[in-house]
């Protein structure tokens, strides 16, 4: 394979709705489709991938996901001294403050709520990828 | 007989003497509550009919009887102490004021029971008159209401619990129908003919309706099953934030808003900002052919401040005023004022959850006037 061809980015999406999924998928690909989304239905899923050695330049994490829900996975993650500098993004349907504030103290690294429609998905997958993959400076690893 | 027939005002007083006393004697018989003489060193000296039946002794057995024989056990050890307390300050008064009092019978059952004292003397002997009525029916009826106004509340909390949770869970399905449909249009709009642009444009408004409808709905059963978060509210800073939200509906109804300077209130700041955008939303979107215009006035009013939103806009007729704050209440047709019917009754829902009033006038412009009290 041509080196032009691997992926220049991965983002881990934990989300178990199809309906986000879809929407994620489709924003991405078109901003940038040489990013890699690799998808986990829960916590436990994803804990495993990670844990396998997948690491990716970013999670984005649904809060409410069946067996390990969203903070559950995120305390864990930012527990572990491997995982920790992966920054992880929560990506939820709530506006609630206690949320925030919950989220910010299991030190996530932002927190960002469901866009109603589809240009929403646009500008946030064309704002992730220009802020974390190309602003901001983050500890190197290697694949 | 008597030569001279007697007149209301004598009264019994033609009567014998003996005969008046049957009489009083027959009256303190038939009477409906308990009547217990006792002398000052609380011996019984008498006790009527009911006395026997509410406690079940014959009135032999409870004459030259200490008063407590009547007085459940645990309660017999203070009394003394009290009677001799009221006999160092006789009038007539109810006995025991704000405590619950309870007879025993003679098979040591209780009941509860309402006393009122009365001080007699007679020949220089004190006497105290206890009228007893017994009360188990009226502290049953008490206590059915108040385990069904327990039971109303409890059930009302449900109902905001139900609310908030099935308006919240809506929101989700919501997101996927108006996700897709902007999907559909972003990507796919040039494949779309006029007709299925059409059928997407009214698509995308009745989830926008509903996403209103449900936001109302989250709203207002929020603002009923949580209590208010109380904290200092610069209500000028609130007032510039609803500037921000509203600024195209302004710019689009070339709508002024002017106000006074807003105090500061100890309220919840998303709730007074939940209102005060409501208002001038309404003010603005109420409006005539004429650009709207919306002054909003506060002056302290005793304990409350008062405020006043007031717009020249199509107004609210009389029959109507108080209606506008129920919920889903609207009285315009979704074409020229499309809305929830929710904005009013969460309004006043919130003032009310700040201990403050709002009520609906004609305003001096011909429009509306809302007025309502925060308490300062």
């Amino acid at each position: 394979m041509p080196p032009s061809s691997a992926p220049s980015h991965s983002i881990l999406i934990v989300e178990d709705n199809p309906g986000d999924i879809g929407l994620l998928r489709a924003a991405f690909q078109k901003i940038d489709p040489t990013i890699e989304l690799v998808f986990a239905g829960d916590g436990i899923e994803a804990l495993a991938l990670l844990r396998r050695d997948h690491r990716p330049d970013l999670v984005l994490l649904d809060l409410n996901l069946p067996r390990m829900d969203g903070r559950e996975l995120l305390a864990l993650i930012k527990k572990d001294p491997l995982l920790r500098p992966i920054p992880v993004l929560v990506l939820t349907s709530s506006a609630a403050e206690s949320d925030v504030r919950n989220v910010y103290d299991l030190q996530a690294n932002g927190y960002l709520v469901k866009p109603d429609e589809y240009s929403g998905y646009l500008e946030l997958a064309r704002q992730t990828r220009q802020y974390w993959f190309s602003t901001i400076r983050l500890p190197t690893h290697s694949h | 007989m008597d030569p001279t027939p007697p007149t209301a005002r004598e009264g019994l007083r033609h009567r014998p003497r003996q005969w008046q006393a049957d009489m009083f004697r027959t009256v303190v018989e038939v009477s409906p509550n308990a009547m217990v003489m006792a002398d000052a060193q609380g011996r019984i000296e008498f006790a009527n009919a009911r006395t026997e039946q509410m406690f079940g002794y014959g009135r032999e057995e409870l004459v030259g009887e200490p008063v407590e024989i009547l007085v459940p056990e645990r309660f017999r050890a203070a009394h003394p102490r009290y009677l001799r307390g009221y006999f160092e300050a006789p009038e007539q008064r109810a006995m025991g004021a704000g405590r619950d009092l309870y007879g025993r019978r003679r098979d040591g059952t209780e009941f509860p029971v309402e006393i009122g004292l009365n001080p007699l003397e007679n020949g220089g002997e004190r006497f105290v008159l206890s009228v007893i009525i017994d009360i188990t029916a009226r502290k049953e009826i008490e206590s059915r209401l108040q385990a069904s106004a327990a039971e109303l509340a409890r059930s009302n909390a449900d109902l905001e619990q139900f609310a908030y949770a099935a308006s919240h869970d809506l929101k989700e399905p919501l997101r996927m129908i108006t996700g897709y449909l902007d999907m559909l249009t972003v990507e796919h709009g040039e494949a779309l003919g006029p007709q299925a642009h059409d059928c997407v444009r009214h698509a995308v408004e009745g989830a926008a309706r509903m996403r209103a409808l449900i936001e109302g709905l989250l709203a207002y059963s929020r603002a009923g099953t949580r209590a208010p978060e109380l904290g200092l509210v610069e209500l000028e800073l609130v007032l510039a934030e609803v500037r921000d939200n509203l600024a195209s509906a302004l710019a689009e109804s070339e709508g002024e808003l002017d106000a006074d300077e807003l105090p500061v209130v100890r309220a919840d700041r998303t709730q007074m900002l939940q209102l005060f955008q409501n208002l001038v939303s309404n003010a603005l979107k109420f409006r005539t052919a004429q650009p709207a215009r919306v002054r909003i006035r506060a002056s302290a009013d005793g304990p409350f401040w008062r405020f006043e939103v007031a717009d020249n806009g199509i107004g609210i007729e009389e029959p109507f005023r108080e209606r506008v704050f129920g919920m889903f209440q609207r009285l315009h047709g979704g074409n020229r004022y499309p809305g929830s019917g929710i904005g009013l009754a969460l309004c006043r829902r919130i003032v009310e959850r700040h201990g403050g009033k709002i009520h609906a006038e004609s305003s001096p412009e011909g429009g509306t006037r809302i007025v309502f009290l925060l308490p300062r």
